[in-house]
């Protein structure tokens, strides 16, 4: 059964600079059904970052509706948006955003506390979903002692310990060396075959080919939509873990 | 709200406690920068209030040390400015025994001549305030004697050359020997020591224990030399009540008492002022009241001052720490959440400000009451107030910052550099 999580219709984003007026992203219509892994191409200013903000809530369009697991979102306050986020969206940034001089524990444990759930229960939560990122030796350990590649696997674990229906990488890979690159395309991929629906943002053919399907943009729109063939498969992470 | 949620919401405000404690503690020096500002404001502030209420309690000592339950009566007219012979009034023994005869309720009456006199004793000597009494000074103004005894009214009648002498006198003149039954000599004239006054302190700089108390009798023989005019005439007179209920209409029926005797109707003005101890309670009461309003005034300044610290650092903290915010809202907290955050580590910032203050505080003014000798109580509702008071400034002055982080757009929050 195919279920539509996340649906835009005639996505608009306007931004006014000074006298111009910029639609960032034009009229985007398109539905990404649950357990989909999908990589949004563009270059720089294509608006598919702009898209991605949309979709992830964190940003309201100017005009049309995004709709995350069939529910609209542009009637929703702020607080319910805030709710949504954390239950059903995690976030994967380019700079991975971690919180400094506080351990990994600690950093992924910060969806949950607006979660409101008790203690006990995020440190078990938390240790639990770094354990299964290859980072269980390293609870205790604050950003800084960390490698690029465990800092995102640390982000990633953030972005999972809700147990979200949909994980939103935005340049996942940015800020990584090849090798750790792969590594983190692994991890997508065997999340993405547990069920969780992947959606990423990227300029790089490369990481695009490891999603099943890529959504390409141009001057706030799409200009194709189509499968990934030959389509590439990461590593396992064994070395990592 | 279910307990289940009261626990929820505990638990929240916990983990901001704890937000808050690693934010403050990642920036430790400005963080005891800006408590500093907080803390000098609640010291200041606490100091002010003891200090006052110090002062406060001193009043009422020395008002105590006066007597209580009293009517005072001088015969000079209640008016402001110079004073004319003439206005004087003349309050002599008869209108002392026609007060206890016709006002009711009256206990004891200490009629009193004073003078300044020199004692002379084993090469040492001192000058100290005389008073020529009764017997019921001693009652009427909480006196009591140390050694000896008080005079009597046998020592009256005779006109006995006898002085009970405070403290401060026996040790300018005999150290630290018991002077009862020594011999002095005032103005050349022999008199017996017969008591020592219990030390009643001093009040504002005054010495309650640099004085002597002779009978009335003997001051009028032998020292009778000033400007009163009749052979009965008094300087002062206290007249002691049962109780302090009757007061207000006992000051009224003397005053009227006084006025018929000496027909003031004609006279227009009233050549006696009536004052009872109450009175005295009331007006020093006043004054300290705006001597402390004024004080905590003044040292408000400085607590807003780090109130207004607070908010600029706190406004420091939000900017910086604006990525820090859009994340926390991608990962899903409320505009509450965030805004709680911040209000938190403005109170958590205020509040040990506030403690530290506060036991600066204590230190001085234990310091000031050990070494100075002057009351500064600092009691259990002033640290107190103090503690939620420096709370308040911080929900107060962390308030804004708080509520604009709150406000910030996640994307723009996030994107920022």
């Amino acid at each position: 059964m195919t279920q539509k999580l996340v649906e835009t219709r005639n996505l608009v984003k306007t931004y006014v600079l000074g006298s111009e007026t910029i639609n960032a992203v034009n009229g985007v219509s398109l539905s990404i059904e649950r357990g989909e892994y999908v990589a949004i191409m563009g270059t720089s200013g294509s608006g598919k970052s702009t898209f991605m903000n949309m979709i992830g809530c964190l940003d309201t369009p100017s005009s049309g509706e995004v709709l995350i697991d069939a529910i609209p979102t542009s009637d929703r306050d702020s607080d319910a948006l805030a709710k949504l986020r954390n239950e059903k969206i995690g976030f994967v940034f380019q700079q991975f955003n971690l919180l400094a001089r506080t351990s990994a524990l600690d950093n992924v444990a910060v969806p949950l506390i607006y979660a409101g759930q008790p203690s006990a229960k995020r440190q078990e939560k938390s240790a639990a979903k770094l354990t299964a990122m290859g980072l269980g030796d390293r609870l205790d350990h604050t950003p800084a002692k960390l490698s690029g590649g465990q800092q995102q696997r640390v982000a990633i674990a953030r972005a999972l310990v809700t147990e979200p229906l949909i994980l939103l990488a935005d340049e996942p890979t940015g800020a990584l060396d090849s090798r750790t690159s792969d590594d983190i395309m692994a991890i997508f991929q065997e999340l993405n075959a547990q069920g969780i629906t992947i959606i990423v943002v990227t300029h790089e053919s490369e990481v695009a080919d490891h999603a099943k399907r890529r959504i390409e943009f141009r001057d706030g729109k799409v200009i194709e939509d189509r499968m990934v063939t030959n389509r590439l498969i990461a590593k396992t992470r064994k070395d990592t873990l | 709200m279910t307990p289940g949620k009261m626990i929820q919401s505990l638990s929240g405000w916990l983990v901001n406690v704890s937000i808050a404690m690693t934010a403050l503690r990642t920036n430790l020096m400005r963080s005891i920068l800006t408590m500093l500002g907080v803390m000098i404001g609640v010291f200041a502030v606490t100091l002010a209030v003891a200090v006052g209420a110090g002062a406060q309690s001193s009043v009422i000592q020395s008002v105590n040390a006066l007597g209580s339950n009293m009517a005072i009566i001088v015969p000079e007219p209640d008016v402001g400015g110079g004073r004319r012979a003439f206005d004087r009034g003349r309050l002599t023994m008869r209108d002392a025994r026609a007060i206890k005869k016709q006002i009711p309720g009256v206990l004891y009456l200490a009629p009193q001549l004073r003078s300044t006199i020199q004692i002379v004793a084993a090469g040492n000597n001192t000058t100290t305030n005389a008073v020529g009494s009764t017997a019921d000074f001693a009652p009427v103004t909480n006196s009591a004697v140390q050694t000896g005894r008080f005079i009597d009214e046998a020592d009256e009648r005779s006109a006995a050359r006898v002085v009970v002498i405070g403290s401060t006198v026996a040790e300018a003149l005999f150290g630290n020997f018991d002077p009862v039954g020594q011999t002095v000599r005032i103005n050349r004239i022999p008199f017996t020591i017969i008591g020592l006054l219990e030390s009643k302190g001093s009040n504002f700089g005054s010495d309650n224990d640099d004085t002597a108390i002779m009978p009335i009798s003997t001051m009028r023989q032998r020292f009778n030399g000033d400007t009163l005019s009749g052979p009965d005439d008094l300087n002062l007179l206290f007249v002691g009540f049962e109780d302090a209920s009757s007061l207000v209409e006992s000051k009224i029926s003397i005053t009227q008492l006084l006025s018929e005797r000496y027909n003031v109707e004609e006279k227009g003005t009233n050549p006696f002022t009536v004052r009872t101890t109450e009175e005295f309670l009331e007006q020093t009461g006043e004054i300290t009241a705006i001597f402390q309003i004024v004080l905590v005034a003044i040292a408000s300044i400085s607590l807003l001052v780090g109130g207004i610290g607070i908010m600029n650092i706190m406004l420091v903290s939000v900017t910086e720490r604006t990525r820090e915010i859009g994340l926390r809202m991608a990962l899903g907290a409320k505009r509450s959440d965030i805004r709680n955050q911040f209000l938190v580590e403005a109170a958590v910032l205020c509040i040990i400000g506030g403690i530290v203050g506060l036991q600066l505080a204590s230190a001085v003014g234990y310091a000031m009451t050990t070494y100075a000798g002057f009351l500064v109580p600092i009691g259990l509702s002033v640290a107190l107030g103090a503690i939620i008071f420096s709370a308040c400034i911080g929900l107060v002055f962390g308030g804004y910052p708080a509520v604009r982080a709150s406000r910030l757009s996640p994307i723009e929050a996030l994107r920022s550099e």
